[in-house]
């Protein structure tokens, strides 16, 4: 079977979906977009009808403007090769999804990831604990509303470093051109 | 794990002694000892960051550490030297100071790469740790990004050469400040911090402690210090997690 | 002869063994470095090592059992050293024979067992249980050779072995005459001195050193003199057996040395074999060509 013979069928395939918006991006690589509802029918129908048995990543887009959280599934087929992103939108406020742990299993850990990243919390997954982060207390530190560089310049102290061969290069007129202390407001 | 009593600290003297009441057989040995610890350094091949990718070239057969008496040893216990090469997470940090505690002294800890000085190329970020002379002495900084064998190698016999004049004797620092290191600790660990080494009974058998040895930090860390349950061991299948 | 001129032996024969087994020490690392294309260390470096260690101001012990293992693996070796003769000094050679030498040299790992199962390291645990599984390996070999030397001299009194050899000439050494025995010899010496490929119980990037994970400073310095007497211990004794002892000093540093370069030529060439696929080897080739000497030698 040819490529150009493969494509039609998924895209007839992913019809049964309501309300799901298809770009082909190239000759591997599929973009849907979807409500967050029919979500879990999508990845069922992948899955089970078509082969998309292996979940690549769990990605996770702040669109702090519209206050809404992206989330984008990466699912993978070995046997047509052809990569499908499925993207939706959920709402920042609650922050709250549901887990696709039972259809795939390496979708714990992604969520788990998400999770302390950005605090969106995923119901029905098996562990949310923190596993990166491990010593860390502050707000989930990838949203856009977090500024690290404040945090860093209210958090931590810095040391004088002025060695002795940067001062013989000094003397004989050189020098660095960006001092830290100027980088750093 | 023992409690921490209310120890009185015998406050140490004058640093290393007078010298004119060494006789010369103690002045002759120590000396001799300086001169074979700068001679035989063993580095803990603890790989902390990424600067410990120019650690194997300066082992192996281009740029020979061995030929100056370096080695790598495995355990901390083994070690004399702790390379903290790149960035400190916070995370690594913790297990850094573990490492260092479990020690003998006399031991040195080299700053390799610029992440150790002021944060380096991760200066940004909220997980690292800045400056690393604030929760460990530090004897000596090797700056680069990463230093070449050639730089590493220079820091070392920098090093060896502070060894061997009796300047590198931060360890000491550690006993004798202990509660300023334990409070930069806690601010990034929080107070339940604690390290199953006993540094305050340390410095107090060694007499290596000094005025800022006990303090508020030490003080929070009896507070809530808890004995050290060992690790259950079990076997068959693993339980579900706890969030 | 005179208690007088005994302690003094009993003094100068470890003394010896140990500036002799820091020269093999320095040989073997240098070995290893040119092999590996590399210098190696200077020349007193294994001194500079053990001072250093000794020398450390901070010392971690785990109880008096963990002290006294440390003890007994350096003891059992400075035992043994008053039993090997050197040329001059007999030192107890003659009250104790080659059996007692080879309870002596176990010793060592026992001793070192006791203090390390007083680490409670897991890392330890099984380091020094890979270490005495090694030992049951080549001690089935070493035993045979033994065997086999002490029949065909008829006495295992080292100083009678070592007089006929000299007596009879270069001809009539061990290695001439029982050359199948000297092979097998061979292979369990490199098996005690415990190098590559059969170091699976030291394992340092994989059980972190094994044994000497918890020790530190003053121990890890009573470990390095061990092994210099262990490189010493196992290379005299071969001379002893096979080579015809020294007849002076330099055909006895010489004899010693290059048994103990020929293992070390080979060592920093090979990975190293898992437990028990030492054990199969060592039961296997060794045994069989240890008894093979013993059977042409009883006939």
């Amino acid at each position: 079977m040819s490529r150009q013979s493969l494509a039609p069928q998924l895209e007839f395939l992913l019809q049964e979906i309501e309300g799901i918006r298809i770009h082909r991006k190239g000759p591997r690589r599929v973009r849907v977009d979807l409500a967050a509802e029919t979500l879990p029918a999508l990845l069922e129908l992948l899955k089970g009808r078509a082969g998309y048995v292996h979940l690549s990543a769990i990605t996770c887009v702040d669109w702090m403007e519209q206050e809404e959280f992206e989330l984008v599934y990466h699912l993978w087929s070995y046997e047509t090769r052809v990569l499908v992103m499925a993207h939706i939108r959920l709402p920042r406020d609650p922050g709250v999804y549901l887990s696709v742990y039972d259809l795939f299993k390496p979708a714990a850990f992604f969520e788990r990831d998400i999770h302390e990243m950005f605090g969106l919390y995923f119901e029905g997954s098996p562990d949310m604990g923190k596993f990166i982060l491990t010593e860390w207390e502050g707000p989930p530190p990838m949203r856009k509303d977090f500024d690290g560089e404040a945090w860093v310049m209210n958090h931590f102290n810095w040391q004088a470093y002025h060695p002795d061969w940067l001062k013989e290069i000094e003397a004989q007129g050189g020098g660095i051109t960006t001092r830290p202390e100027d980088v750093r407001r | 794990m023992s409690d921490l009593k209310q120890i009185s600290i015998h406050a140490e003297g004058d640093a290393g002694g007078d010298p004119k009441s060494e006789g010369l057989f103690t002045r002759v040995f120590d000396e001799l000892k300086a001169f074979c610890r700068s001679r035989s350094l063993f580095m803990l091949h603890y790989c902390t960051g990424c600067g410990a990718i120019e650690l194997p070239p300066a082992m192996t057969s281009r740029f020979d550490m061995e030929r100056l008496g370096i080695q790598p040893m495995v355990t901390p216990r083994q070690a004399d030297i702790l390379l903290v090469t790149g960035y400190v997470s916070i995370k690594t940090l913790k297990r850094i100071i573990l490492t260092y505690e479990q020690m003998g002294g006399p031991k040195y800890v080299i700053g390799i790469c610029s992440c150790t000085v002021n944060g380096g190329m991760y200066w940004q970020s909220y997980a690292t740790a800045k400056v690393l002379n604030e929760y460990l002495p530090v004897d000596l900084y090797i700056a680069g990004c990463m230093p070449r064998p050639e730089a590493v190698i220079t820091g070392m016999r920098q090093l060896m050469e502070n060894i061997r004049t009796g300047k590198a004797d931060s360890w000491k620092d550690y006993y004798r400040r202990y509660d300023h290191y334990l409070g930069n600790q806690q601010q990034l660990f929080g107070e339940r911090w604690q390290t199953p080494t006993d540094v305050i009974g340390e410095a107090d058998h060694y007499g290596l402690a000094g005025p800022e040895t006990i303090g508020p930090h030490t003080a929070l860390l009896q507070q809530h210090q808890v004995p050290l349950q060992p690790l259950e061991m079990r076997l068959g299948s693993r339980q579900e997690r706890k969030p | 002869m005179d208690a007088l001129n005994l302690a003094l032996e009993l003094v100068l024969m470890p003394l010896v063994a140990f500036v002799v087994g820091l020269f093999m020490v320095l040989m073997m690392r240098r070995i290893a470095a040119r092999i590996q294309r590399r210098v190696g260390p200077p020349l007193l470096q294994p001194l500079y090592d053990i001072v250093k260690l000794y020398g450390k101001q901070t010392q971690i012990s785990h109880g008096l059992v963990h002290d006294i293992g440390i003890v007994m693996a350096v003891g059992g070796y400075v035992a043994a050293e008053t039993l090997l003769p050197v040329p001059g000094m007999d030192g107890l050679a003659d009250r104790g024979g080659l059996i007692t030498l080879a309870y002596l040299m176990m010793i060592p790992s026992l001793g070192l067992a006791l203090g390390v199962g007083q680490c409670a390291n897991p890392n330890g645990s099984i380091g020094i249980a890979r270490a005495l599984t090694a030992m049951l390996a080549y001690d089935i070999p070493f035993v045979i050779v033994i065997f086999g030397v002490a029949w065909h001299y008829g006495t295992t009194n080292l100083a009678d072995i070592i007089a006929l050899q000299q007596a009879a000439g270069p001809g009539g050494w061990g290695a001439a005459t029982m050359p199948l025995l000297a092979l097998a010899g061979l292979f369990s010496v490199h098996a005690m001195l415990g190098k590559q490929p059969f170091e699976i119980y030291v394992a340092p990037a994989e059980i972190a050193t094994g044994p000497m994970v918890e020790m530190g400073g003053k121990f890890l310095g009573g470990l390095f003199v061990m092994q210099c007497f262990q490189f010493y211990t196992a290379g005299v004794l071969y001379v002893s057996l096979f080579l015809g002892g020294g007849e002076n000093w330099l055909t006895f540093l010489v004899k010693a040395f290059a048994v103990v370069a020929i293992p070390m030529c080979i060592a920093f060439l090979f990975p190293r074999y898992r437990t028990e696929d030492l054990l199969k080897m060592i039961w296997k080739w060794p045994v069989l060509l240890g008894l093979a000497g013993l059977w042409l030698i009883m006939h």
